[in-house]
């Protein structure tokens, strides 16, 4: 079962490039089956958890390659699970515009299984694994336009997930020795006996390993193949480098500091706050950037960096509470983020307009769009009542919690965050909604208007969920709590 | 208690459907609708008041620790009835005004959103809710204040915005740690802060509490942070600059009397340094409005300055806490909010009529519109603080206030810079009404013609008036409802 | 005595003999020879892995009639047997791989030749692989030498003559190194045989004479070696003997001969000087440094390296760097680490030079990354290959590239005060590798516009895909798999001492 999530849409993925279809919506309707079926089954595996870990193959010794279905794996396999289909659906009428699409939806879906992988992976290694593929895989998918900025942005990509992959597995490797398995369990896997005197070099370690990781999460200073990997179709950057890969990345430094190293042991260390400054630092320089960027992809991307790290702040906190809002921060952000990022989309797919500048007035040419535009605008704000603010909430209120003092300096930094976001979000919603007077609103009124309903669906999909999780957060941060609490 | 939700959601509601629907046919259509709307909402707003009483109502949870609840004291009552006086008086006024701006479908949505979201704020039961509906304040009076869409107006807005969330979130800071540190989020007079937690964190919770007192300042327009309120009014409409120095600006001032007298509660603060910066921070805009409205010749900007000056006169009154000057500070709430919204009226029906902007190109204006200039300079007389107004009593509560407080220093310090302000104050009002009654020898009365606006600018202006002076003559109907407040608090 | 004791000393005569007789034969005669030849080996090396493995130790082969101290020895263990084996079907795979080239490359009249040199080279790896005396490794490391020159040399154009010199003298400089080394060993022991020199090593060690000269010995029997393995800074020659040599040979050269200086230093360290004698001399610091060294240094010129040959030659710098590194960590893990990574790199980069030939013959010949634009999709088996390799390289898991570092890694771990320095070059070379592998990957991946070369199909390279699909599996069986692998290191390195 666990093997079939993520051989379905490799296999999916494969096929389409093989199966000469007749039809293009021919394709779309075969690709749309089987990822969501897909969803299906996911959501399947989720409710009937299997208990028992599921190896496959063994390496060298006690690693191998075995899944589990845990807490963690619910939320990102959820949240993957939850968003693919919606996201493919938008894909087949973005790409409409593009060239070579059967490659570009052969990795698309390829990557829907890596990133299942990386979700059910059930020991350090096996995530390292997943880790490593998903970094291959989407390769092609930023390559995809083929101009030399596009070749340039994947080749820097590859350097850049691969080096941190490759400190990464550093951390991968004082688990194996230091450690009394290399299976996920919370609260770490590290053998005092095995440890000895060497506290320090462990924790040495684990800063290097949390930036290894932290490279996908574009934590400063590996934060800038983001912004230019935005080259890629917005498909891609709104579900890979918004939602999958990006929080792959966050998913791994939660496996490797709460299940791994383990936060009793990181706690009140000088390591927790080397990687805390680092984090805040993160957040109020992803910001800074956006504010600078007239490129509307690129000024999300920034936003999402310094979003990704509040993602991190949660973590390094270091405490249950902490983790539920890092977790709450990343189901959130992904559908406040990818929801603006389709909103760029469909205003470049649309109108080819790719700066904050051209966009006078658009809000009455696009409506729907621009509307979904303000409410993710305003969820990423932490405007109350939307998504974003319960996560913030749970973010701040932890970090109050811990009593730690460089916390503090933290939530200062995430309200920091929050006006320069308002900054870099709101001039974009004023200029489309409130042009100035010379604006004439008559003008090409005619061709340039809402997309049709592939793109819109899932655009009204993620604000309703914007909006629910904002008014209705209970039930879901008890689940993330029961998550950070080991019930699962 | 449905009423409550109902005076918070049905303005709201109508103003995202003026909004959102197709243009009217005619503008005799809006305006019918956007009337009725206004007076179905003071209605509610009444029923809300008479009928709700003050129990708890909690509408949903946010989270699972906080709940969405509003309730409705008698600070709410001040400050509601405030607010939906001046609202519907302006908006009535810019059926007329709004003509020569434009896209008053547009306008009247956010208006109508604006008053739903500042009765929401009155009712709010806890600073969540409180906070909630501040953030949507700020983002549905924006478009108020760019309305016209100049380049200027646009950045006057986004200053607006960017300025007033900035406040927010430094509030929002210390939200995050009263939500630990406190036993809880509701307004709850005397303040939640338990003496144990006083002790152990008192350093922290004084330190949020400076933050706090200087995020919400900014809506109130306190030093340091008072820089958006000159650029934005003047841009607005004249009827939007009314709203949004008579009552939005209030919304400031009642957080911080939620935050001081409901959340960390007058035992805790008295005596501390966060009070004596607070008095001083107050006094400083109190001074430093004055000079510069004195100093500034367009009418709007002038009288925007005064509002920063006068709102300090408000905060002055808070931070001295003790009873007479918490009196002093919410009675100048009330006179202040009639006045000021009288006299940006009057502005506007300047402009409106003359298209003039500058003091100085306003001699003569007195033997125009005689019926408009006497309204302002009554109420002109109410702000310097002369009786028989609004005014007078509440700055005679705000002196007797700091002369009783037994605080060293700003015991007598406070009542002088409140004098020299009052002397400013007539020093920018006045010389409109003398140049405007006595335009001097050389000016020219063959070209004088009567321009007295019309009836639906003049009556609003004339409601508002007489509501500054009825305070002024029957003072005791509001200062005995207030000292329920002052007894409760202090 | 067992009937397939014989094998491995038969397997060194036959290499001979065939040799002999191919001096005789034309072009294709010559090379049925040598494909037989080289099956045959390969046969009779895993009849002895299988024995050995069986009986469960090693077991000593006097050649001739000549008694201890002077005889010759050969012994042959686990570690022997299954290196004979991998050196075999690598050897196969290369030429194999390389033969339709080699027609482009080398003369027609001197294709034999070519075999020729090809048997000599086996009969000396094999030799180098299963002696147990120092005479008969000296005399097999120079036919290595010489045979490897040939190699080099046979395609002849002006850069590999000049290649084929600096090759010869700085393997004589690394010969002569070594000579003096067991003069010196053969001073202080009077024995040639291995096991009779590490008793008698023992002995002095212990009686705490001669210290200064057997720590000379020790350096130079490390430093002769490291030389003609290209352990950084000795590489010079290396770049240019691996790119303009034909493309079989460079092959072998990088992924075989190199590896089996190696692995004779390894034997050296077990089976003459001992461990622990050894561990206890810094020669082991220097080895290590320089290894880290390679690794970084081999990498940053591989970088800037324009021509794929010579980048995938640096790369090599970069690899025996690795391999130094697990020797000069002196624990036992670091040194099964680096015989795995014997074999890992000796799969990968074969599979590198051969993948690399099919992208170039598709690109009009030229070996510049500009020309290589586009060539996967001309080649599409050689770029998938290729990629293959790459990914092996960088220590992607699934390949064999990410065993080794995991070895290595784990090793490094073991031993506190080069704990970190170990990691961090391992990540930053990571890295570099990434970074040139990845650049060219990219590349070949890159459509070009206009059709400058036409792509080859199928039919016209059956045993070249054939091959390449060997290569790709022996990969991911090594990465797959290891364990069964690493307890044949482990068992042999047991045998050893």
């Amino acid at each position: 079962m666990i093997m079939l999530v993520i051989l379905i849409p490799v296999i999916a993925g494969i096929l389409v490039s093989l199966i000469p279809f007749k039809k293009r919506s021919h394709m779309e309707t075969f690709l749309e089956t089987l990822v969501i079926l897909n969803s299906l089954l996911v959501w399947n595996l989720l409710i009937h958890r299997p208990e028992s870990v599921f190896t496959l193959a063994n390496f060298t010794g006690n690693l191998s390659i075995s899944f589990k279905v845990d807490g963690m794996t619910m939320v990102f396999a959820g949240l993957v699970s939850g968003l693919w289909p919606f996201a493919t659906l938008y894909a087949f009428e973005y790409m409409t515009k593009e060239k070579n699409e059967k490659i570009f939806f052969t990795f698309y879906t390829m990557t829907y299984g890596v990133t299942l992988g990386i979700s059910l992976a059930g020991n350090l290694l096996t995530m390292y694994f997943f880790y490593e593929l998903l970094t291959l895989v989407t390769v092609p998918l930023v390559m995809h336009t083929l101009t030399r900025e596009a070749i340039l942005a994947s080749r820097k990509y590859l350097y850049y997930s691969l080096g941190g992959a490759a400190f990464a597995f550093i951390g991968l490797i004082f688990i194996i020795i230091y450690g009394s398995t290399t299976d996920f369990i919370l609260g770490g896997v590290l053998d005092p006996e095995k440890i000895g005197g060497r506290t320090n070099v462990l924790l040495l370690i684990y800063v290097i390993a949390f930036m290894g990781f932290g490279v996908k999460a574009a934590l400063c200073p590996f934060n800038s193949w983001l912004p230019d990997a935005g080259v890629a179709p917005t498909p891609v950057t709104a579900l890979l480098h918004a939602v999958a890969v990006v929080k792959s990345g966050a998913f791994a430094i939660i496996r490797l500091t709460y299940f791994s190293f383990g936060v009793e042991f990181l706690r009140g260390t000088w390591a927790q706050n080397v990687v805390m400054l680092i984090v805040m630092f993160t957040i109020v320089y992803g910001c800074s950037r956006a504010v600078k960027e007239t490129h509307i992809k690129r000024r999300l991307a920034y936003s999402t960096i310094s979003n990704l790290s509040y993602i991190l702040f949660g973590v390094t906190i270091m405490t249950p509470l902490g983790m539920v809002g890092a977790l709450t921060h990343l189901v959130f952000h992904a559908v406040m983020k990818i929801s603006s990022f389709f909103c760029a989309g469909a205003i470049m797919h649309q109108t080819d307009k790719h700066y904050v500048y051209e966009l006078n007035g658009m809000g009455y040419k696009m409506p729907c769009v621009f509307g979904v535009f303000t409410v993710s605008s305003l969820a990423l704000m932490g405007v109350p009542g939307l998504a974003g603010f319960v996560s913030k909430w749970n973010l701040a209120s932890s970090a109050v919690e811990s009593g730690n003092r460089i916390a503090y300096g933290g939530i200062a930094c995430l309200l920091i965050s929050a006006l320069l976001t308002a900054i870099y979000m709101m001039t974009i919603v004023v200029r489309a909604f409130f042009p100035v007077k010379e604006f004439d609103n008559t003008k090409s009124l005619e061709e340039e208007k809402d997309p049709n309903w592939k793109m819109l669906v899932p655009l009204f999909v993620f604000t309703i969920f914007i909006v629910i999780f904002g008014l209705f957060s209970g039930l879901i941060v008890d689940f993330f709590a029961d998550v950070a609490a080991g019930v699962y | 208690m449905y009423y409550i939700i109902l005076s918070i959601l049905f303005p709201i509601f109508t103003g995202v459907y003026l909004l959102v629907r197709k243009e009217m046919k005619s503008r005799k259509n809006l305006l019918m609708a956007a009337g009725i709307f206004f007076v179905i909402s003071a209605v509610l707003v009444i029923l809300a008041l008479c009928m709700a009483g003050n129990g708890l109502f909690t509408l949903f949870n946010l989270t699972n620790r906080l709940p969405i609840l509003f309730k409705i004291d008698e600070v709410s009552v001040v400050f509601s009835v405030m607010a939906v006086v001046v609202i519907v008086c302006a908006g009535f006024f810019s059926f007329a005004y709004m003509k020569h701006e434009g896209k008053e479908k547009r306008y009247y949505g956010y208006y109508l959103i604006v008053l739903g979201v500042l009765i929401a704020l009155c009712f709010a039961g806890n600073l969540i809710t409180f906070y909630m509906f501040f953030e949507v304040l700020t983002l549905s009076s924006m478009p108020l204040v760019l309305h016209n869409g100049s380049k200027e107006a646009v950045m006057a807005g986004l200053k607006y915005l960017f300025y007033s969330l900035s406040g927010a979130y430094m509030s929002l800071f210390g939200i995050y740690f009263l939500e630990r540190y406190g036993n809880t989020l509701t307004f709850s007079p005397g303040g939640v802060i338990s003496a144990e937690m006083a002790v152990q964190h008192g350093g922290i919770l004084l330190g949020i509490c400076f933050a706090m007192l200087i995020g919400f300042g900014v809506k109130a327009g306190m030093f340091p942070m008072h820089a958006w309120l000159p650029a934005a009014h003047p841009v607005a409409p004249a009827p939007a600059s009314a709203v949004l120095s008579a009552v939005i600006v209030k919304a400031g001032v009642l957080a911080l009397v939620r935050v001081v007298y409901y959340i960390f509660g007058v035992s805790f603060l008295k005596g501390s340094w966060v009070q004596y910066a607070w008095i001083v921070l107050t006094l400083t805009t109190v001074f430093m409005g004055s000079m510069l409205a004195y100093r500034e010749p367009v009418l709007k900007k002038r009288l925007a300055y005064s509002t920063v000056s006068q709102l300090s006169y408000i905060l002055f009154g808070l931070s001295v806490m003790n009873a007479e000057s918490v009196t002093g500070g919410l009675l100048h709430v009330l006179s202040h909010g009639f006045i000021k919204g009288a006299l940006f009226l009057c502005a506007g029906a300047i402009i409106y009529m003359t298209g003039k902007t500058r003091v100085d190109q306003l001699r003569g204006i007195g033997k125009e519109m005689p019926l408009l200039m006497w309204c302002y300079t009554i109420v002109s007389l109410g702000l310097i603080g002369i009786p028989p107004t609004g005014g007078f009593i509440s700055k005679w509560y705000l002196a007797q206030g700091a002369l009783l407080s037994d605080i060293p220093g700003f015991n007598w310090i406070g009542p002088v810079i409140l004098l020299i302000s009052a002397l400013l104050t007539a020093g920018y009002l006045l010389p409109l009404t003398i140049r405007g009654f006595f335009p001097g020898a050389d000016y020219d009365y063959g070209t004088l013609k009567k321009k007295e606006p019309p009836l639906i600018m003049t009556v609003p202006i004339l409601i508002l008036t007489a509501l500054s002076v009825g305070i002024g003559l029957f003072p005791q109907i509001v200062t005995n409802y207030l000292s329920h407040i002052v007894e409760r608090v202090i | 005595m067992n009937f397939v004791q014989n094998f491995p000393a038969v397997s060194i005569l036959l290499c001979l003999f065939a040799g002999i007789i191919s001096s005789g034969l034309k072009k294709k005669a010559a090379r049925f020879v040598n494909t037989v030849l080289i099956s045959i080996v390969g046969f009779l090396s895993l009849c002895t892995l299988i024995y050995v493995m069986g009986t469960g130790e090693s077991f000593v082969y006097v050649m001739g009639m000549f008694p201890a101290p002077w005889g010759n020895e050969i012994r042959a263990g686990v570690l022997e047997a299954f290196t004979a084996l991998f050196f075999c079907i690598i050897m196969l795979l290369s030429l194999a791989g390389g033969r339709k080239k080699l027609a482009d490359e080398v003369e027609e009249g001197k294709t034999f030749l070519y075999y020729v040199l090809m048997d000599l080279l086996l009969a000396s790896l094999l030799a180098l692989v299963y002696t147990n005396d120092l005479f008969t490794a000296y005399v097999f490391v120079e036919i290595n030498t010489i045979a490897a020159c040939g190699l080099i040399m046979i395609r002849q154009n002006g850069r590999t003559i000049e290649a084929a010199a600096r090759y010869m003298i700085m393997s004589l400089l690394g010969s002569g190194l070594l000579l003096m080394g067991l003069c010196m060993l053969y001073d202080l022991t009077g024995h040639l045989l291995m096991s009779n020199i590490k008793e008698q090593i023992k002995w002095v060690y212990v009686s705490g004479q001669y210290r200064i000269p057997l720590l000379v010995t020790i350096a130079l029997l490390s430093v002769g070696l490291a030389i003609k393995s290209a352990l950084f800074p000795f590489h010079a020659w290396l770049p240019d003997a691996y790119g303009y040599s034909t493309v079989s040979s460079a092959a072998i050269l990088s992924s075989l001969v190199s590896k089996g200086y190696i692995f004779l230093l390894i034997k050296i360290i077990y089976r003459v000087v001992g461990f622990e004698i050894f561990y206890e001399s810094r020669i082991v610091d220097v080895l290590f440094v320089f290894g880290l060294m390679g690794m970084i240094f081999g990498s940053i010129s591989a970088i800037r390296e324009n021509d794929v040959r010579r980048m995938i030659a640096f790369s090599s710098v970069a690899q025996i760097g690795y391999i130094y590194m697990g020797i000069g960590m002196g624990t036992q893990a670091g040194m099964e680490a680096s015989i795995f990574h014997i074999f890992s790199h000796a799969a990968t980069k074969s599979l590198l030079f051969i993948g690399a030939i099919g992208l170039t013959d598709v690109s009009g010949g030229s070996r510049q990354f500009i020309e290589l634009t586009g060539s996967a999709y001309r080649n599409k088996w050689a770029g998938v290959t290729f990629t293959v390799g790459s990914l092996s390289m960088v220590g992607v898991p699934l390949f064999s590239g990410f065993i080794s570092k995991l070895l290595f890694a784990q090793a490094a771990v073991q031993n506190d005060v080069k704990m970190l320095p170990a990691l961090i070059i391992l990540g930053i070379s990571t890295i570099l590798n990434a970074i040139y592998f990845m650049k060219t990957v990219i590349r070949i991946y890159t459509p070009v516009e206009e059709r400058k070369y036409e792509s080859i199909t199928f039919k016209d390279m059956k045993l070249y895909v054939a091959t390449l699909a060997c290569f790709i599996i022996l990969n991911v069986v090594l990465g797959v798999s290891s364990q069964p692998i690493a307890d044949i290191i482990g068992q042999g390195l047991a045998m050893f001492s």
